[in-house]
């Protein structure tokens, strides 16, 4: 369902050129959960950006669900996004004055969905982490955990083919951190393909596939037959 | 999403609140300042008489000599000339018209004499300026060749001297002349009274009118502006009324291009004809004046309001810039939220349109706040000018409250035009990381 080919990203600052990406090739199927890992600045999270259309690539081919997605404009990669991709982030990102409610109801708004079919389906994603009774509240009214899982049912919310997670257990303790893990091998297991970015070994080598960045290209790319769950 | 974009763009408001009601009082006290002058120039500038401005036309001839000296032509004419275009064989309706003052000797004893300001008018001067009347009507045009003492008051006059009632019939002392009222004009106050600019344009209309050859027939006490260029060859008033002074308005209303030709034919024939008596040595292309030409050539609006509009149109622009830089904080500000929406689905243009609509939020808040201080500000200038002029005019209407709020509306969005340009071009990438 994704595949890139020979994907380049180099960043300009001033006269001097950055190489963040260089050849990397790769096809991650349908229902994979792939960790990616690397040393700060190998370029993990510019691979992320790409995949996610956050970012385009200076050179390579990338297909999404088998269409050339490299040269697409801004309307249709916010298009793709909104319908294909979900994303979660370290920091949660969650709009600090939307109740939960509401910041689950972003994608689908800007997808266009009747407000039946909205209700419906944060109510869904809201109920599946646990927190449907908290919808009235505020982010900071949450623990960290709680914010994480709000941030999986928004990603959720508008079930996506595949969700992107940078470091999304980065700002957890341990055992807040298994329970968000937990969630996600639960939605990989229903068929959601994750492609999560970590700095955690114990994630990583647990995981069914791992694929090592260095310097912009990857080092390694390990599969597995089993994953344990965290 | 019209209404999502306004729900966000008053959370965005309840984020900030300090940044945006500076920004809302800054656009608040420039188009409430804007707009008080606005508002000024607009009544005093506008059209007094939109129905008929471009068909009512005002004779100026130009009585300067070169030779002798060199001076403006006066605005008004020599009764002489004003005699002449009254013998013009033409239909088109007229008025020769000038101000006078007597004291008039109230009905009721309860009441002391007083002086009356008057105007003298032939008795088309009410048709062609769309005169309301309350009672009665205009004398007729018989009344203005046989001299007959009738008159017309103002609603004030009536109300003062017969207490309200129709007083059509009665009789009125003036100078120790005897006058029959014959009509009761309703509130009338052209702004700017248009039919004489030349002795204050924002003065309160006349309290009283009759025939205009009266003030010549009866010398009543003439009051206004005389321009002589010529000694009077006498001191009686028939030598005054035969010199080269020029005290009288003369209008005629010209309903149509042809009309407008025949007159200026008329007129040119007659300067050439004055030329060559001597009068009149400088030819000027342009004798006939429609009231807004009229207005312009007068200069109607005062310089000090033009050079006003020109601070108040300052003042919003600095305002403006101050909410330009606000609003470029305030969006700059929450890039990381923009890239989250980004990431959610969110393109540049809906992100342009949520942005665009919070600052029309914005401008909206601030254009109302504003129509608060234009009240008062219209208030104020009221307190500043009573006694000077009739200041019951001066009042923010539905149309300049109307353009007020759009006004900032529009401003806000403008102010927001650079910020919201700056916003679109964030790279969500870039701050998904760094919240």
């Amino acid at each position: 369902m994704l595949q890139m080919t020979n994907i380049g990203k180099t960043f300009l600052t001033g006269q001097v050129q950055t190489k963040a990406l260089d050849q990397i090739n790769l096809q991650v199927d349908e229902g994979e959960f792939v960790t990616i890992t690397g040393p700060s600045g190998c370029g993990k999270t510019t691979f992320l950006n790409i995949a996610g259309l956050l970012e385009t690539a200076s050179s390579g081919q990338y297909l999404l669900d088998g269409e050339d997605v490299s040269h697409l404009g801004d309307r249709q990669r916010a298009k793709l996004r909104n319908q294909k991709i979900g994303f979660i982030f370290q920091s949660f990102n969650l709009m600090p004055d939307l109740n939960l409610f509401d910041n689950v109801d972003v994608p689908l708004r800007y997808r266009g969905l009747s407000r039946g079919d909205r209700h419906q389906r944060i109510e869904e994603a809201l109920t599946n982490v646990g927190l449907w009774s908290r919808r009235k509240h505020l982010p900071a009214q949450l623990s960290g955990g709680q914010q994480q899982r709000v941030a999986i049912a928004r990603a959720l919310a508008g079930s996506p083919r595949f969700l992107l997670a940078d470091e999304p257990t980065g700002n957890l303790d341990s055992k807040t951190a298994a329970g968000v893990m937990s969630l996600l091998h639960e939605i990989n297991a229903k068929g959601t393909t994750i492609i999560m970015v970590t700095h955690d070994p114990v994630l990583a080598k647990n995981s069914r596939r791992n694929i090592d960045i260095l310097d912009g290209q990857i080092r390694d790319d390990a599969r597995r037959n089993t994953a344990a769950v965290a | 999403m019209f209404f999502y974009y306004i729900k966000l763009a008053l959370l965005s408001y309840r984020r900030n609140p300090v940044l945006s009601t500076l920004m809302v009082f800054a656009i608040a006290v420039g188009i409430g300042a804007f707009m008080v002058v606005y508002t000024l120039t607009y009544l005093m500038g506008g059209d007094p008489i939109p129905q008929k401005s471009d068909q009512l036309y005002h004779i100026q001839f130009d009585y300067g000599d070169p030779a002798v000296s060199v001076f403006e032509p006066p605005p008004q004419l020599a009764y002489r000339d004003v005699m002449a275009m009254l013998e013009a064989p033409f239909d088109f309706p007229r008025t020769a018209t000038s101000r006078f003052s007597e004291a008039i000797e109230p009905p009721s004893q309860n009441i002391a004499p007083f002086f009356a300001n008057g105007r003298g008018a032939l008795s088309d001067f009410f048709t062609m300026f769309n005169v309301p009347f309350l009672y009665g009507g205009p004398w007729g045009e018989n009344s203005d060749t046989n001299g007959e003492q009738v008159a017309v008051l103002s609603r004030e006059l009536n109300d003062r001297l017969f207490g309200g009632e129709n007083s059509v019939g009665r009789n009125l002392d003036l100078g120790g002349l005897v006058f029959t009222i014959v009509g009761v004009v309703d509130e009338w106050q052209p702004i700017p009274k248009f039919y004489d600019l030349n002795n204050g344009q924002f003065n309160i209309s006349e309290e009283v009118y009759i025939p205009w050859h009266l003030i010549a027939s009866q010398e009543l006490r003439r009051s206004g502006n005389t321009n002589c260029w010529a000694p009077p060859e006498g001191d009686d008033f028939q030598a005054f009324l035969n010199a080269e002074c020029a005290w009288i308005q003369y209008w005629v209303e010209l309903p149509d291009q042809n009309a407008f030709n025949e007159y200026q034919t008329f007129l040119s024939n007659y300067v050439e004809e004055q030329r060559a008596f001597g009068r009149m040595r400088v030819p000027i292309d342009k004798r006939l004046y429609n009231v807004i030409e009229w207005m312009d050539e007068q200069e109607a609006l005062p310089n000090e309001i033009k050079v006003l509009t020109v601070l108040a149109g300052l003042l919003l622009a600095v305002c403006l810039l101050n909410t330009v830089g606000l609003l470029l904080a305030k969006f700059l500000g929450k890039s990381a939220e923009l890239g989250v929406r980004q990431a959610l689905g969110a393109n540049k243009s809906s992100l342009i349109i949520q942005h665009t609509i919070e600052t029309g939020v914005l401008g909206t808040i601030g254009g109302l706040i504003g129509l608060g201080f234009a009240v008062l500000g219209m208030k104020g200038v009221k307190i500043l000018l009573s006694g000077d002029i009739p200041v019951e005019w001066l009042h923010l209407d539905m149309t300049m409250a109307l353009t007020t709020v759009g006004l900032a509306v529009f401003s806000g969005i403008f102010a927001g035009l650079y910020p919201i340009w700056r916003t679109s071009r964030i790279n969500p990438a870039i701050h998904l990381k760094t919240q």
